[in-house]
Formats: structure tokens, sequence, C-alpha cells
């Protein structure tokens, strides 16, 4: 009995520290989950780490507080609203670095990303009470209060002539989600989703799926693995009105005042940052695979393109990763 | 420090023990495959409909402003009407697997298809 005495403490220490260990791993590995609203759109986050519960609710307030205080120009309140009343004014610091961004995607995609389409965008009002088609001549003079080289950005401070609105509708989720990366170092996140209105971001390490939305339904229509990484999509199906039996949907071409009309339902970019793939999205949308590649090749960018006949063209670096799931659509090579 | 041969009662034991380990395994397995629509209004959940079961087509009226009308048959579910502006929501179209989802958001009110499915959906 007397030499069974020590390996019976061993095994209990060790089913303690098992049981312990299970119980910490447990914890930590547990998955808290939440959605919100903010920026007129349905959120959701699914979170593990000790601080998880916590991200939980930091993620709905940084998201909130962004779009009120500094993204919105439909907000009283917001950094955006004041500028455009003032044709100018100091930019925010927390706003500067992804200002930068935004400018290299205007200036390298030849102006197909533009974030001074205020005007345009409210003229055709898509999506609000009053949605209408404008006749030639109102887009001609809407056009002409666009164009990012309009504005005088020096030393922190943005000037720019009387009638163009700053709108940073196209790249909003993207800075919050970047921002919510920031908040997520400072705390203990293991692994997290979060998904701004369909602008997501997977945080941690091992693989994580997304599904690329069906353009013609509710669905998922491929599915792509990915590591830690940021994915948004650009797309023709969801805020549009018909007038005539045409379709006007809301992403307006900065070239021709017009929806974009260049064969696409939907464009996905994957990148490492939430602004540059939500504004790398739009731009490709705009430019089409062709030109889209070659730009999200100068950022190192991957994109899946999905043509509205069904045709699904992935970039080299995700032509792997993508799984398509429905029928209807089949790989192609370039068109 | 010889083995002892094992008794029938023990290999009773272990059999038993991997006979419920197996029917656990296939007890989750087999309810993580169902498809159940659970629809939220507010945050809170107000309906789950197992798709699988719906043999003739249901309306779901939940109480919103503005109303909305939510329908499921053929294994599909979704927003056969709203009362709001944009109607994204009913463009949105049929939720058939596991991670769609479909969101009115001047309703408060979302649809989705629990079950094993992608991490998120970009749309």
């Amino acid at each position: 009995m007397g030499k069974k005495r020590p390996v019976t403490i061993i095994l209990a220490l060790v089913c303690a520290a098992a049981l312990a260990s299970g119980a910490v791993y447990g914890a930590l590995s547990k998955e808290y989950t939440g959605s919100f609203t903010a920026m007129d759109t349905y959120n959701t986050v699914k979170v593990r780490g000790a601080d998880a519960k916590k991200a939980l609710s930091s993620v709905s307030e940084i998201t909130s507080e962004l779009d009120t205080a500094l993204l919105s120009r439909h907000s009283d309140t917001s950094a955006v609203n004041e500028i455009n009343l003032n044709r100018g004014g100091r930019i925010p610091e927390e706003l500067a670095p992804y200002l930068d961004t935004l400018f290299e995607v205007y200036e390298k995609s030849g102006g197909a990303f533009d974030f001074t389409l205020g005007t345009l965008t409210d003229l055709w009002g898509i999506g609000t009470e009053n949605e209408r088609v404008p006749s030639d001549d109102e887009i001609k003079k809407a056009l002409a209060l666009t164009g990012a080289d309009k504005l005088d950005y020096t030393d922190g401070k943005i000037k720019f002539p009387e009638g163009i609105s700053l709108d940073f509708g196209a790249a909003g989720k993207g800075i919050a989600l970047d921002e919510i990366e920031k908040e997520f170092g400072r705390e203990k996140i293991s692994r997290a989703v979060v998904s701004l209105g369909g602008s997501i971001m997977l945080y941690g390490s091992g693989e994580f799926t997304v599904g690329i939305k069906d353009p013609r339904s509710a669905g998922y229509m491929a599915v792509l693995t990915l590591g830690d990484c940021f994915v948004s999509t650009s797309g023709n199906y969801e805020r549009y009105f018909e007038k005539d039996g045409v379709r006007y949907h809301h992403i307006l071409d900065p070239g021709t005042g017009y929806p974009v009309n260049s064969g696409l339902a939907g464009v996905t970019v994957i990148a490492p940052g939430g602004t540059l793939s939500d504004a790398l999205s739009t731009a490709c949308f705009v430019l089409g695979r062709e030109k889209g590649e070659t730009l999200c090749k100068e950022f190192g960018c991957e994109a899946v393109f999905v043509y509205e006949d069904g045709g699904v063209y992935a970039t080299d670096g995700v032509k792997d990763s993508l799984e398509i799931t429905d029928d209807y659509y089949r790989a192609e090579g370039v068109k | 420090m010889k083995n002892k041969p094992l008794k029938k009662a023990d290999i009773f034991i272990v059999l038993g023990v991997a006979a419920l380990a197996l029917l656990f395994i296939f007890l989750r397995g087999s309810k993580s495959e169902r498809r159940i629509a659970v629809i939220t209004v507010d945050s809170a959940v107000t309906d789950r409909i197992d798709l699988d079961e719906v043999k003739e087509k249901i309306t779901i009226m939940p109480d919103t402003d503005p109303q909305v009308v939510i329908a499921a048959e053929n294994g599909e579910i979704y927003f056969e009407s709203s009362g709001c502006r944009d109607k994204i929501c009913v463009k949105s179209g049929r939720l058939s697997k596991a991670g769609d989802i479909a969101v009115c958001l001047p309703a408060k009110t979302v649809v989705s298809i629990t079950g094993s499915g992608p991490d998120a959906v970009t749309y």
C-alpha cells in the first residue's frame, strides 16, 4: 500500500491538472456571439478569447461611434458632415490614415473608386424615398461636382469647392473593421469573425470559411477558405429600384454618372485591411474584371468576380480556395 | 507486472461506453444537419421552424412595425412582403441553406438558418 501512495497522488494531481486545464480551455474556447444594427446595416460578431465578452460590446460601440461622430454625412454630429457644410476643415487624426488609403485607391483606379460622389448619390436617391432616374443634364451637372482630384488636402486640412460632398459610404464599414482590429490587438482575443453589413474581418489563427452571397437568392453560391484577412463585396443585387423594366442599382460609375453596367453581378475582394477591401471591391466592380484584377495585383490583393450570366473568375491567389456550391455558377478562365 | 486477462464484465463495460459514445456522436451529428429557420425581432427569438418538416406553405406575421410577412414552403423560407420602403428583405429571396440570412432593418427582423454553414457570408 505504501508504494502505491505516490502513484495515487501523482494520478490525482494529473487528473486535477487535466480538469483545471479543461476548464480554462473551455472558458477560452467558448464562442460569444452577438448582433447589432449600425451604419444602416445588420452586423454580427463571433469572438473567442479571455476578453471575448468585453469585445462584443466594444465592437458595437466602435462601429456606432465611428458612424455618428466621424463618418456619416447624414449625422448632424459627424466630422464629415461638418466638413461638407464648411467645404473643408481639419481631418480628424483617426481618419487621416484611412483617407490616405482612399486617395491611393482613387488615384490607382483612375477615379473608379471616388469618395466624393455625395451629390450624385443624392440625385439618384437610390434606397431612399426620393429615388428616381435623373435627366442627362442633371447627371452632367452633378458629375461636375465630383472628383477627389478637386480636393486640396495638405497638412491634415482639406478644402474643396462648393457643391462637392465627401461620402465614405463605400468604405465606412471597412474603416470600422480596421478600428475593431486595432481594439482586438489591445484585448485578449484569440479568434473572431466580425461582419458589418457583409464586410468581414477574419481575426486570429487557423482557417475560416466565407460564403459569397448568391446574387440571385438569399443564399451563398460559393465558399472561400481563408486565413486572417478582410473580405468585402460590391454587388448590384441588393440596393436598387426598377423603372420601366430597367433595374437601377446603387453603385454609380464616376465616369458616366449612371449605375455601373459591366456584366458583373458582384466582386469580392480579399485584402489585408478593411478600408482597402471595401474601396477595392467598389473599384473592381466599376472597372470590370481585367482592369480590376490588375488593380488588385498592385495592392497585393485577391478577388472573385461573379458575372450575371453565372461565370465566376477567381484571381490566382484564391483560385484553389474557392468552392462553387450552386449549380447555376461555373468557374471560368479569362473572359 | 503481468497483464491480467480482461473479464467478461470489463468487455461489456468497454462495449457499453463505446456504444454510448457512438450514439452521442450520432445524435449530435444528426441534430446539426437539421435546417432550423430562426426568426428574431429586436434580437428576441420569436419563431423556430424546422424547414425539413414544413410540408405545406405556412406564413408568419411577427409583431413588427412596419409589418412583415414571412413564408416557409418546400424547405425554403423568405420575406413574402414587407411594409418597409426599400424592400431589401423581400429582394433577398429565398433561404434554404445553413448560414443563409435575410434582414429587414426597419422591422428589426432577422431570418436565418442554423446548422453547419460558413463562418460568415459576404454581400
